[in-house]
């Protein structure tokens, strides 16, 4: 199947040409419907390319890739981010970045932080949650007028009918009924990053969900981290006919809501309770249990053999996660890969043998 | 029912190893070159001289399974498995109650854990950097101005040792410097080098535990003094073959002979 997406920095040079008003946002969390009330349009910046050059005077070495290239992109004053920042409060290193963005660098584009609740549902994070929504719309009225409940409804529902597709997509994705690849699939999951929503609800119309299971992949795995594995490991992974057939990612489906929630009725109401609902992470110190109790239910229906870790080198959150996720994994007899990959970096010769080596173990290719 | 022959080409970062064996298991050739730049080309010649040690020709391997960094460059190979699996199914082979092999390489070092057949049940791997491999004592051998085997000489374990890192090489050949700088008896820089890789080694095996009787393989399997560290760390005699380099050959050569009559199994049925 042939997706037609295109190209980020193409797609949003079109868009800034177009006088599209265009927010540079860092991962990962935050009210994107709020945004796309005031007409703004979410540009995330995960991983920009090109090389670290200028962050490194700002930050230590032990800083993680994310932030180091996000703060490289943001040093270059690119025109397509022509309305400000926005940095939600997904670690330490980013809020700290935010903060350094603002007070101690300068940028000529105004810079707004959200602090997004740590912990669970209870009263005080919700009634938390509700305040940090209303004092960020101020915020934004203060430069883009008063927000227009209509258009808040609108785009509640817009995001309520995204996040409906995506389930079923990932639904199909677990059942073998999806015919895409592993590139198209994350390169799919990652357009929403950048498409405009109404751009993106149209590519996500476009996906073919079959009525029946196709024939199965060789081998099925979970993957978990932030980011997707890269371009060269999934494209490795295809030509092994290895399928990520469910996925515990920040950059997936952690941004979903665990279930399908009731169309939008109060607006900030729906907001709030989506927040609540998404699955156990790292970044908000999530339950360690429930992540577990996630992780295997997804991995049971989707009919995983294993579970490969892409973890970014230096990710705080995750790496403290990541060890218990192992070592109880490991006492399930569930078979556990582990890379630690810097963006961009290309797939060495070592991290191709781990991958084969995990699939033989999976397969048991080695015949007794 | 003339004999069938199966070959392992091992082609790893500093040597190519290739194991030639009959149906049964007898080794008929072992053979160790230096890779060097090209490793098609060491391939084609280590192969081509094991053959001659074992007074065979191409047409009589019947299977070759191809391994180590290099595999993908064995255009001859019938089959090509990672070395995690080759040198789990060698070290069994060699010694059958292996449940766990340690395998330090040139360029990275492995502790694998295998079934009752050889096969891989678990591994951890460390490539991060050249600490902990055979790569590291190259560079420190030529540092301290000793060849290989001086560098393995056995010490009194509970000798003094200089403190060296074990996370990096070139912080390490630092402390090398300053140490001889500071007039360190090598005897203790020795030491302290081989304790570095032990608590490298170490930190794998606690990552992912030990079973059974653990063989150690690869070329460092010949340092006795990192051997006699090893097991005072680990509080265990080590399995140590009597040519550690080409277990991954060995391995190599009895997974073709499986996948041989494997796929002569299910096309009689």
């Amino acid at each position: 199947m042939n997706l037609s997406i295109p190209e980020r920095s193409e797609y949003l040079k079109i868009l800034s040409d177009s006088d599209q008003k265009i927010m540079g946002v860092l991962p990962a969390l935050y009210p994107r419907e709020l945004l796309w009330a005031f007409d703004l349009h979410a540009a995330e910046i995960w991983d920009p390319p090109g090389d670290i050059l200028h962050a490194n005077a700002h930050l230590q070495t032990t800083i993680c890739p994310v932030v180091k290239k996000s703060l490289e992109f943001i040093l270059k004053e690119p025109d397509v981010i022509n309305t400000g920042y926005l940095f939600p409060h997904t670690c330490d290193s980013l809020q700290n970045l935010g903060t350094q963005v603002k007070d101690l660098i300068g940028v000529s584009l105004p810079v707004y932080t959200f602090y997004n609740p740590k912990g669970s549902f209870n009263n005080t994070t919700t009634k938390y949650y509700r305040e940090i929504l209303q004092n960020f719309q101020s915020m934004l009225e203060v430069s883009y007028g008063t927000l227009d409940s209509e258009k808040l409804q609108a785009a509640c529902l817009l995001g309520h009918r995204i996040d409906s597709r995506l389930m079923d997509i990932q639904e199909a994705r677990q059942t073998d009924r999806l015919l895409l690849g592993n590139q198209e699939y994350f390169q799919l999951m990652r357009a929403q990053e950048y498409l405009l929503p109404k751009d993106y609800m149209s590519l996500l119309e476009q996906v073919e969900i079959l009525d029946q299971p196709s024939e199965g992949a060789k081998a099925r795995i979970l993957v978990s981290g932030i980011l997707p594995p890269s371009p060269q490991i999934l494209d490795f992974l295809d030509k092994l006919g290895v399928s990520i057939v469910a996925d515990d990612l920040l950059a997936g489906s952690r941004r979903l809501p665990k279930f399908p929630m009731d169309p939008p009725d109060s607006p900030l109401d729906y907001l709030t309770d989506r927040f609540f609902i998404l699955p156990p992470c790292s970044t908000r110190g999530g339950d360690l249990d429930e992540r577990l109790h996630q992780l295997n239910k997804r991995s049971k229906s989707s009919k995983a053999q294993g579970v490969l870790f892409d973890l970014v080198k230096f990710c705080e959150p995750e790496l403290f996660d990541h060890r218990l996720l192992v070592k109880t994994l490991r006492e399930q007899k569930i078979p556990v890969l582990t890379l630690e990959t810097e963006l961009d970096s290309h797939l060495s010769g070592q991290d191709k043998t781990r991958i084969e080596a995990f699939i033989e173990l999976l397969f048991e290719m080695v015949p007794r | 029912m003339h004999n069938l022959y199966f070959a392992g080409v091992d082609v790893g970062s500093l040597s190519t190893d290739v194991c030639i064996i009959d149906q049964s298991g007898k080794v008929f050739s072992e053979m160790v070159m230096p890779t060097g730049v090209n490793g098609s080309e060491a391939a084609e010649r280590a192969f081509d001289a094991s053959l001659k040690q074992a007074d065979l020709t191409r047409t009589d391997i019947s299977a070759i399974t191809a391994t180590g960094y290099g595999r993908a460059s064995v255009a001859f190979a019938t089959g090509k498995t990672t070395e995690i699996s080759c040198h789990g199914v060698g070290a069994h082979q060699l010694f059958p109650k292996t449940g766990t092999v340690i395998d330090i390489g040139g360029q990275d070092s492995k502790v694998i854990q295998v079934d009752t057949h050889g096969r891989m049940l678990d591994f951890a791997m460390n490539d991060k950097c050249a600490a902990g491999t055979g790569r590291f004592l190259e560079v420190m051998a030529n540092r301290l101005e000793l060849d290989l085997d001086e560098l393995s000489n056995p010490l009194n374990i509970k000798g003094e040792s200089a403190p060296i890192s074990s996370t990096c090489t070139v912080f390490a050949e630092s402390e090398v410097i300053s140490l001889l700088a500071k007039n360190t008896p090598r005897e203790e820089i020795v030491h302290g080098l081989q304790r570095s890789i032990v608590n490298r080694i170490w930190g794998m095996v606690t990552s992912i535990g030990i079973q059974g009787e653990v063989t150690l393989t690869g070329g460092v399997a010949h340092n006795r003094g990192l051997v006699a560290l090893l097991e005072a760390k680990l509080g265990l005699s080590l399995n140590i073959p009597d040519n550690p380099q080409t277990v991954g050959a060995l391995g190599g050569a009895h997974i073709a002979c499986r996948a041989y009559h494997s796929t002569l199994e299910s096309s009689t049925t």
